[in-house]
């Protein structure tokens, strides 16, 4: 009994922790982005509250001596590779765990070799990627080099997640439709696509929410036209105002306004399976 | 030559690591007959099943519906529906949906399918449910929802995969009876795979047994249960008091079979079987009857000897158990007036006579 009270102390302490740990930083980066512009700098005390930076941020504070951020190109690009990225192993991905429903000849080679992707220290798959690309002189961009390594990385991702689907998935629905003489093809847009629906909402997530603040593999990769997470890095370099701070709340509310839409999904495609097994037990009972 | 519904010959499934599914499987079936498969667990009935409908591939022999070799014709190409034990109903459709999806890929008129599907919802009484989904549907609904499904594409064969293995028993009686008229009424011709043999027998015009991939026995279900040709389905089928011994003497369909009891008599399945070779007296419990121990067999009757170790009345019936003196038990059925006042009590001796034409004698080929 005394045991079991310490342990749970324990736990609790270990979660408190766990939580500020995970929460404080973004709390210290939400309070300074309400620093007193353009004077105010990213340390405490707040000079005085005000909404300046992130005027700045989206251009509408008067000019200063503090520039501008240079992220406007940068996120459209960032987003932009984030969707291509997300489209491309998505799909990529769920043909690949389909493909693993059945055991074939190399398939624990060929499983290594996916995973490998996500497992490949990113700043030397980055450099590699430059080195190679310089030798067969190919120009490097964030559409081309850093694409293809974005996708590298997430492919693995999703065909995991879709790998679990498919695990659970049952397979006599498909047969059920093969036997009604609907073609494998058909069968796949009409009846498997829509019952692994979930499973693909959540291989999308991971693939665009890595793609979009991956850095290590984009560093060396994307060539002049910089994409976001590199972009900040660049401004590191001068002298860190507020602004970013700014601009780290308002991407961060973008982060859980998608979380929230796939949420809102997923909770309907829950419901929908609880409803089902509501059935069930009705039935039982 | 008119072709058979079905016809399986020397059909043979081996699994890539070498383990042999399925093998020489012979079988013809007339249009609209009802044909049962039963089993133990993986003794082959359902990899057949699915060889028929094209969902496992056959290793070598020959399948054929209608005539035409089904060999490399894909699933949704064959003449086939399938009910699955789980029912596999689309979770995401309607129940009309569900019905009207394998017509939707026939490219019939719009009103030809609205039509199909109506009246195949009022055939198997889904009217109350025809806009709900799979979540809100019971056992019994979904079971006819499955059968309506498969059956609105008019397929040539209909292949059951245990489908009533999930309904609790009252349930499965009734949908039964429902399977049997609805496949009269059709006359299309239905594999029904299960491993009850209760349902095996009432169900099918023949019923094949299968044992470790082979087929034991096809036969009506009465010849089944009364005339084992093996010594596997003389223990798998029916209540069968098994006695071992060697053959004695054959001649003329009939057979004697030397055992601790003594000789016993029975009708031979086998002529091939020579005498000296081991073989089973085969003796339907039903068919034994329980006298006092010094009384005479009849004419044609044979007799073996036995302790009393038990009586369970259920209202008018009993069940005596007995156990033989080679220390095996038997259980026989009977009436409770019919043993009430001759001594019948737990400890006393008793015979247990059968007329020998009853008993079949099986070869045990070990």
């Amino acid at each position: 009994m005394h045991h079991l009270k310490f342990l749970r102390g324990g736990l609790a302490v270990y979660t408190a922790l766990f939580i500020a740990f995970l929460y404080g930083p973004f709390v210290v980066m939400g309070i300074l982005s309400f620093q007193k512009g353009p004077e105010g700098g990213p340390q405490f005390p707040i000079l005085e509250w005000s909404t300046y930076w992130y005027r700045h941020v989206l251009g509408f504070a008067p000019p200063s001596r503090v520039a501008p951020l240079p992220i406007g190109e940068a996120l459209v690009r960032s987003l932009t590779l984030a969707f291509a990225t997300m489209v491309v192993s998505t799909v990529l991905g769920t043909l690949t765990a389909q493909a693993f429903r059945e055991r074939f000849r190399g398939s624990g080679l060929v499983f290594y070799l996916v995973v490998l992707g996500m497992i490949v220290p990113g700043v030397l798959l980055g450099l590699g990627m430059a080195l190679l690309a310089n030798n067969l002189g190919i120009d490097r961009n964030w559409w081309s080099t850093a694409f293809v390594l974005h996708v590298v990385y997430t492919y693995p991702f999703a065909f995991l997640v879709m790998l679990a689907i498919f695990n659970r998935f049952d397979r006599s629905v498909e047969e059920a439709s093969w036997m009604l003489g609907v073609t494998p093809a058909r069968t796949f847009r009409k009846v498997t696509f829509p019952m692994i629906f979930p499973g693909v909402l959540s291989a999308m997530l991971f693939a665009f929410t890595l793609s979009y603040d991956e850095f290590p593999r984009t560093l060396f990769t994307a060539g002049s036209d910089v994409t976001m997470p590199i972009a900040i890095y660049g401004t590191f370099a001068v002298e860190i105002h507020p602004n970013l701070f700014a601009f780290g709340v308002l991407t961060t509310l973008f982060s859980f306004a998608l979380l929230s839409v796939y949420g809102i999904l997923m909770a309907l495609s829950v419901r929908r399976a609880r409803m089902r097994a509501t059935g069930i037990q009705e039935e039982i009972a | 030559m008119a072709a058979y519904d079905l016809e399986l010959v020397k059909l043979r499934k081996v699994y890539p690591g070498g383990t042999v599914a399925v093998e020489g499987f012979d079988l013809q079936v007339e249009r609209g007959e009802f044909i049962s498969f039963v089993g133990p667990s993986g003794c082959g009935k359902t990899t057949t099943l699915r060889m028929i409908a094209g969902l496992e591939s056959i290793t070598s022999g020959r399948l054929m519906i209608r005539g035409q070799d089904m060999t490399g014709v894909p699933t949704e190409k064959r003449p086939t529906a399938t009910i699955f034990q789980n029912y596999a109903i689309f979770p995401h459709m309607t129940v009309r949906e569900n019905i009207a999806f394998g017509l939707e890929v026939r490219r019939l008129p719009a009103a030809e399918i609205r039509r199909r599907v109506e009246a195949m919802i009022e055939k198997l009484e889904l009217g109350d449910v025809a806009d709900a989904r799979e979540a809100s549907l019971s056992g019994g609904q979904k079971q006819r929802l499955a059968l309506a499904r498969g059956l609105v594409t008019e397929p040539e064969i209909l292949l059951l995969d245990e489908p009533l293995g999930a309904l609790d028993a009252n349930l499965r009686r009734s949908i039964q009876e429902e399977l049997k008229i609805l496949q009269r009424d059709l006359n299309i011709t239905f594999v029904f795979v299960t491993h009850a043999q209760s349902e095996a027998l009432s169900m099918g015009d023949r019923v094949v047994v299968m044992n470790a991939g082979r087929v034991e026995q096809i036969s009506a279900p009465f010849d089944l249960y009364t005339r084992p040709r093996t010594p596997f389905v003389a223990r798998f089928i029916g209540r069968n008091k098994i006695i071992e011994g060697t053959l004695a003497e054959t001649g003329a369909g009939t057979a004697a079979v030397q055992t601790r009891f003594g000789r016993l008599r029975g009708v031979a399945v086998s002529d091939a079987a020579t005498v000296g070779s081991p073989a089973l007296v085969v003796v339907p419990s039903e068919y034994v009857k329980l006298e006092a121990p010094d009384s005479t067999p009849e004419e044609g009757e044979d007799s073996i000897a036995g302790t009393v170790t038990g009586i369970d009345a259920v209202g008018p019936l009993a069940y005596v158990s007995v156990r033989l003196d080679d220390r095996q038990s038997v259980r026989i059925e009977t009436h409770r007036e019919r043993i009430a006042g001759r001594g019948m009590e737990p400890g006393a001796r008793v015979a247990l006579r059968w007329r020998s034409e009853r008993a079949t004698i099986v070869p045990d080929m070990g």
